[in-house]
């Protein structure tokens, strides 16, 4: 386990060719194509830390490093993906192995454990209503999604919340298209399975007796 | 697209035209990938067609659709999102030097 925590990945992706801009360059793409994703940025950092000074760290380190290697970002392209994927590895690196989040071995105790019961994976339309959710106000939902694992979580933000596509989250989290098709699935089935239970817990009507 | 598949849905449950048949779906977990798909606007061509025959056909699946539908639109709209505080952003330019 040590020697998984202790491995550091790569941080800022990699770009075909590197770009020499003057500083006025700089000023004017971190202004113009990095900052207006800051409350996005924000938001993904609170919601993976669950903590705003931990947010409000993370936030910071990303920009600094973002500007730090701007050679490497070509004017122009997804800014938003390329600022997403630096602030997902500097909170692998930098947060989690500090937080009690459950580290990578965990998650992949998870996965395997979520691949293995596919074949007989549970069917969640039967005792999950529509009406249930519709009911639950946003910090209800909210709780839930903070319930899950966090890779599990991350996920459903990208997709769910910030509207990434199934491309970009796979640049974003350096992962195949269909990794991120099956974690995207588990991971929802998982949080109908919070939804559910906190329903019950909360007395809301559920099909379960 | 989004919208055709909706409207498909919905005329599924409407009792002029043809009611759907299937109460359990023995695919579930496959269907439910192709749902997922479809409403994130990721499904290819194949998973589009598997989805309106289905929705025609299979109570099980509609109800999926519903479902999925019901809690991503929660996860969009009801989530709060954050808002980066004024003081962070003025302190990275300040870092940064940058100017606005």
């Amino acid at each position: 386990m040590s020697v998984i925590m202790s491995e550091e990945i790569e941080e800022i992706p990699l770009a075909s060719s590197e770009t020499s801009y003057n500083d006025a360059e700089k000023n004017d793409i971190f202004n113009r194509e990095f900052m207006p994703h800051i409350n996005s940025m924000y938001n993904f950092a609170f919601r993976l830390t669950m903590d705003e000074d931990d947010a409000n760290d993370l936030v910071q380190d990303t920009y600094l490093k973002a500007f730090r290697f701007i050679s490497s970002f070509e004017r122009g392209t997804n800014a938003k993906a390329w600022l997403f994927r630096i602030l997902k590895n500097s909170f692998i690196n930098d947060y989690r192995k500090r937080s009690k989040e459950p580290s990578k071995v965990d998650y992949q105790e998870v996965e395997t454990t979520y691949n293995s019961e596919e074949a007989a994976e549970v069917d969640h339309t039967t005792d999950l209503r529509v009406e249930t959710v519709q009911d639950m106000i946003g910090d209800e939902v909210a709780t839930a999604l903070n319930s899950l694992p966090v890779d599990f979580r991350t996920v459903i933000i990208l997709c769910d919340i910030e509207g990434f596509t199934y491309e970009e989250m796979a640049k974003i989290l350096d992962i195949p298209i269909g990794t991120v098709r099956s974690r995207l699935h588990r991971a929802r089935n998982l949080l109908k399975d919070k939804l559910k239970v906190y329903a019950s817990s909360m007395g809301y009507d559920t099909d379960e007796d | 697209m989004l919208l055709d598949m909706h409207s498909s849905a919905s005329a599924s449950e409407n009792n002029e035209t043809r009611k759907p048949q299937k109460q359990y779906c023995e695919h579930h977990a496959e269907c439910l990938k192709k749902i997922q798909a479809v409403l994130d606007g990721e499904a290819s061509e194949a998973e589009k067609e598997h989805f309106r025959e289905n929705m025609d056909d299979c109570l099980h699946c509609i109800k999926m659709y519903h479902l999925e539908k019901c809690v991503k639109e929660s996860l969009q709209a009801k989530v709060d999102k954050r808002l980066c505080p004024d003081n962070l952003v003025q302190a990275i330019k300040a870092k940064l030097n940058i100017t606005a």
